[in-house]
């Protein structure tokens, strides 16, 4: 394996976009990863894109032939990769993996995404053997449901309150109204938050994420590469992929086994053990998190899941203020997905963008003092994990 | 079920009796249950398949809840006006962790670690009026332990 450097990362800003076409969203945030990598389009050997289900990609989810097309068909390999919400992290690692096991030099990871109206419909098939179709049509248990089953377990077993769960939304605006990129801008009391509409009891509408539209972009190099370009490499330490396992406890499909054990997500705590195996750290290592912030109920579970903090700590960790970018275990410094809204197949590049800014010091009000360690973090419907560490 | 229902799914559960039950399968090797049926144990540690039909339910344990506050997205059903409905993941007495609707008003008295029966009802009516069923979950009544 060789060592790979993130050279160059961009993005379009996310929000709602009518006039715009997701390619060309995806061209600002290409073109903004070149010029930050000081190359040019003709220099990039392959692209890993995010397939969308959602929208370009010719409606098969072929989203990187639609850049290459944009930007000009000089004849590369394509790889689009299809994960979910995990998507773009997928296409991440599969670059990574292009270029680490020497296939490639220059490859560009790309993720952008339209997302239509309302909340997410997770079956996309109307068959009777698919376990998405059954669950909605016998039961209808959208996303939202699904985390406020989470979150009400949580608050059973755990005693965590309904102010704990608004402050999580409140301290994700508190950094986010910093990031010119976010969509969601404005500060908001626990009062707001509490006064928002019930989505999915106990969930309500501030301590989602919606559907945003969105692209980003990143360049990343082999080390020969790298220094032939120059500039400001941040390193890839670890880069890992999973799916989840057999014993994992999460109500999926219609019905799953009882678990003997504590296993939830173990896509996710899998994919971020073996990044940081392979980053050869401990979770206590990481300067900052970004992790898939779907709802609020993930900054507290996943952080605990991982073994950044014990069991039943997050929501003391996030009262005394140690999930601030100052604080001694920061969390989605970018205001993650509760401020930016999901554009799902971009989100895994969007956090690569943000870890690799904040451990070049470029991120302004919202920076993490001194970041050397960064853990971006996605998942997606399937059961799809992705981590990568990033390091400087 | 009776005149003028029909199950949302064909073939997901049966009622006899009054006791409903959900259709699946269990593998001898293993002894994992599955629901609905699978032609094949999906466990890894599984040496060899052994499928057969078994029914599961009706007891068994809350594990969590919620409600479903605003209109479910295609292709879940529902009646209009929309009206919320509560939701469960139960584990089966029997060995499996269920979703479902609740058989409740709302959510107020629920608490995980609840006894549950599993029951037979409605949750929209087809364009002609039939009354689609599906299981749904109810807190089991006190010295009926189903
Ligand atoms: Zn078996």
């Amino acid at each position: 394996m060789r060592d790979v450097a993130v050279m160059g990362v961009g993005m379009h800003a996310w929000g709602k976009f009518p006039e715009t076409s997701v390619t060309e969203l995806c061209r600002v945030a290409v073109e903004a990863a070149l010029a930050d990598a000081a190359i040019g389009w003709r220099d990039v050997e392959a692209v890993a894109a995010a397939s969308s289900r959602f929208s370009g990609g010719k409606g098969w989810g072929l989203n990187g032939n639609d850049v290459v097309e944009d930007m000009g068909s000089t004849g590369i390999p394509v790889y689009n990769m299809s994960a979910g919400c995990a998507a773009g992290g997928n296409a991440f690692n599969v670059g990574h993996a292009l270029v680490a096991g020497g296939m490639h030099d220059v490859v560009l990871v790309v993720g952008g995404e339209k997302m239509p109206k309302g909340f997410i419909q997770t079956s996309g098939v109307e068959e009777e053997t698919d376990p998405e179709y059954l669950r909605q049509r016998c039961v209808g248990m959208p996303g939202p449901a699904f985390w406020a089953l989470l979150c009400r377990r949580r608050m059973d077993e755990l005693g965590t309150t309904e102010e704990q769960l608004a402050r999580v939304a409140v301290k994700a605006h508190e950094v986010g109204r910093h990031n010119e990129n976010a969509r969601f801008r404005q500060e908001f009391t626990v009062e707001d938050v509490l006064g928002s509409a019930l989505v999915s009891d106990p969930l309500r509408l501030y301590e989602i994420c919606p559907v945003s539209d969105g692209a980003a972009a990143a360049i990343i190099c082999s080390a020969d590469a790298a220094r032939r370009i120059g500039g400001d490499p941040v390193w890839i330490a670890g880069s890992a992929v999973a799916t989840a396992r057999f014993d994992d406890g999460l109500p999926r499909g219609l019905a799953g086994i009882v678990p003997t054990g504590m296993a939830h997500h173990s896509e996710a705590a899998m994919a971020v053990s073996k990044a940081l195996a392979q980053a050869g750290a401990e979770p206590g290592d990481l300067d900052l998190v970004e992790l898939q912030d779907n709802t609020v109920y993930y900054e507290l579970a996943f952080p605990e899941e991982w073994g950044l903090c014990k069991p039943g700590e997050a929501e003391h960790l996030l009262e005394a203020g140690e999930t601030l970018p100052t604080g001694r275990m920061p969390i989605n410094p970018s205001g993650g997905f509760l401020c930016f809204g999901e554009a799902t197949t971009a989100m895994g590049v969007f956090q690569v963008c943000e870890v690799t800014w904040q451990l070049r010091g470029q991120a302004g009000a919202r920076q993490v003092p001194d970041a050397k360690l960064g853990l971006a973090q996605t998942l997606g419907l399937g059961g799809n994990g992705t981590a990568v560490v990033l390091k400087r | 079920m009776t005149q003028g229902q029909a199950p949302a799914v064909e073939g997901l559960f049966s009622e006899d009796g009054g006791t409903a039950r959900l259709l699946g399968s269990r593998c001898g090797t293993c002894g994992t249950g599955y629901f609905p049926k699978s032609g094949l144990c999906h466990n890894p540690a599984c040496d060899r398949s052994d499928m057969s039909d078994a029914a599961f339910g009706p007891a068994g344990t809350l594990w969590s809840y919620s409600v479903q506050n605003y209109p479910p997205p295609p292709p879940a059903r529902y009646d209009e006006p929309y009206e919320p409905y509560a939701l469960g993941v139960v584990d089966l007495d029997d060995g499996l962790r269920v979703v479902g609707r609740m058989d409740v008003a709302g959510p107020e008295s629920l608490v995980a670690g609840a006894r549950i029966e599993i029951v037979i009802g409605p949750i929209a009516h087809d364009e002609d009026g039939t009354e689609l069923v599906s299981w749904k979950f109810r807190p089991a009544e006190e010295g009926r332990d189903a």
